[in-house]
């Protein structure tokens, strides 16, 4: 996967291939774009994927407008194609946090990662989760964050949901930058604090905790 | 040196001994199966039962038809969970009985930990993705770090519980895995059923609450039951999936009794393909509950000088997979 910021906008160039969506830039009416494609996976009945697939790029569209709505950072949606089950939006020049991430000295993590916690406390007190909070899915533009990436977000004030967007927060930093972790979890945590206030953060940090203790969402690196 | 452990499985259903030679030849392996009346799910007690009254004679039927005598044996292996404690006493009382009565180390086995070694031995998996689907578990799985973590499961029902409790509710004993799987293939007609993924996990109540509605509302239950597979067989696949790219394993390997279900392992072959990895299924015979999968894991963790002391040897009616330390694969 290339950083999106990093290469140059290259219409038609692939960005991103994943599980379930191919990432390809593109034009739109002049504008620079990303195109989100949700593959058919064959596997499924034709008819039963056809529609998977049209739920979750809408759903993912409407996740994104709730998100903005709350005051975070997304890109703008320029076109939903359902027939495609496409999603046409925004190119979000930047780099991403986890490239970002990877050559960050401690003391640079403050900024970035206290505005990350800020960023995904807006999306909870704004009742919904991200559900898919790696630092591949936030990019830095011109110093502010931009989160991408809805597919798995939900409408949710659930305190167990909440604490699995932080767990997966903790398991990426960990798993994925080991050096800077414990800075950037704690200036994620001050963020966090800081827009959810003290007593909804200690709790979502109490089940965090507890999530821990079960064992589940154990990570294989 | 070769050694032989025989293996006791009771923590459902089955109750069954199997005697399994160090270098992976299983010798035996007879199996006793309850079988819950029309309608009706398993009664703990009942099977316990039929555990006890079946437990004399596979034993001696998994010794004789292995042509091993008693003095050959190194271990007792048994499934000290998890599953239903009336059963699993059944297990641990022959197991204990056996181990002390020949004086040869009892060896405490995860039920499903056994289906993942016994299915690794049994499809040459090397590290895999593991789908364990039966009665008692939906959860994909892989090895990391002396252990097998779990990366998603069912929040709600198994997908043993979803086919069984559908099953049912169409008067079908179960297990009725089999005969859902048989009406699903005389039918390609797909009704619309609530398709339930939330990140790595799945979620079957809702898909359950309205098939049994379907039916109640006249639905063919061959068209029923078709749409049932192609619904939760999908979820699974799908999480699988996420598993596999995520950890970039190469094989997937499905376990456990819905195993055997062929359109479920047609998916997982057709999944498995768009990532070049391998898929793998359990032959038949082996896929349910069985000995085999407690005596070979049995004599993986004898072989790593894990065993329990007699007095100690309770039953762990929840004993969760990602707590077990695996040292034979360190
Ligand atoms: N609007 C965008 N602008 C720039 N890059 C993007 C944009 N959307 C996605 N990307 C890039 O594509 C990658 C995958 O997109 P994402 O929406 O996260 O798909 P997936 O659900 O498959 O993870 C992102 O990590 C990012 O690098
Ligand atoms: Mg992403």
């Amino acid at each position: 996967m290339t950083s999106p910021g990093e290469a140059e906008w290259v219409p038609g160039r692939l960005l991103y291939r994943g599980a379930e969506a191919d990432v390809v830039l593109g034009d739109w009416q002049g504008l620079p774009a990303v195109f989100k494609v949700r593959k058919p996976l064959t596997y499924r009945l034709a008819s039963l994927d056809q529609e998977i697939r049209r739920q979750r790029t809408v759903h993912e569209a409407e996740m994104i407008r709730h998100a903005k709505r709350a005051g975070v950072a997304t890109p703008f949606l320029y076109h939903l194609d359902l027939q495609a089950s496409t999603m046409v939006m925004e190119y979000i020049g930047g780099k991403m946090l986890r490239d970002l991430a990877g050559h960050m000295a401690e003391k640079d993590v403050e900024g970035p990662f206290f505005k990350f916690g800020e960023g995904v406390a807006r999306l909870h007190a704004a009742g919904m989760m991200h559900g898919d909070l790696t630092t591949a899915n936030v990019v830095s533009r011109e110093g502010s964050l931009v989160f991408l990436d809805f597919g798995l977000a939900h409408r949710t004030s659930r305190l167990e949901d909440h604490a699995v967007d932080l767990r997966l927060i903790k398991e990426t930093l960990v798993g994925a930058h080991p050096g800077i972790s414990r800075a950037a979890l704690d200036a994620f945590f001050r963020g966090y604090e800081a827009k959810a206030g003290t007593p909804r953060f200690r709790r979502v940090r109490s089940q965090l905790r507890n999530i821990e203790r079960r064992g589940r969402y154990a990570r294989v690196a | 040196m070769k050694s032989i452990v025989i293996g006791v499985e009771s923590t459902a259903h089955t109750f069954s001994a199997s005697v399994v030679s160090s270098d992976g030849e299983i010798l035996s392996n007879p199996k006793s199966v309850y079988k819950a009346p029309p309608g009706g799910g398993i009664h703990p007690f009942e099977a316990s039962q039929n555990h006890l009254a079946a437990a004399p004679s596979v034993l001696s039927e998994a010794l004789r038809s292995s042509g091993v005598g008693l003095s050959d044996l190194s271990a007792v292996a048994y499934a000290m969970g998890p599953g239903l404690g009336p059963c699993l006493r059944v297990g641990a009382v022959a197991a204990r009985t056996l181990a002390a009565s020949i004086g040869v180390p009892l060896v405490p086995v995860n039920h499903a930990v056994g289906h993942i070694e016994l299915g690794c031995l049994l499809t040459g998996a090397k590290d895999p993705v593991v789908l364990l689907v039966s009665g008692g578990h939906t959860m994909i799985i892989a090895y990391s770090g002396l252990r097998w973590r779990i990366l998603g499961e069912s929040l709600d029902l198994t997908l043993g519980q979803l086919l069984d409790q559908f099953g049912r509710h169409h008067g079908l004993a179960s297990p009725c895995g089999r005969a859902i799987e048989e009406s699903a293939s005389r039918s390609n007609h797909y009704l619309r059923l609530p398709y339930s993924v939330k990140g790595n996990d799945v979620s079957f109540s809702g898909l359950l609450t309205a098939s049994k509605s379907l039916l109640d509302a006249g639905a063919s239950f061959e068209d029923v039951a078709y749409s049932l597979q192609e619904t939760s067989f999908s979820m699974v696949a799908e999480v699988t999936e996420r598993a596999l790219a995520f950890t970039g394993k190469k094989e997937v390997m499905i376990v456990g009794g819905v195993a055997a279900n062929k359109r479920l392992s047609q998916m997982m072959s057709a999944m498995a393909e768009r990532h070049a990895a391998k898929a793998l299924s359990v032959p038949l015979e082996y896929s349910g509950d069985c000995g085999a999968q407690i005596a070979w894991t049995g004599v993986l963790a004898h072989g790593s000088g894990i065993e329990v002391p007699v007095a100690e040897s309770t039953v762990r009616q929840s004993w969760r997979l990602d707590v077990v330390d695996i040292p034979w694969r360190g």
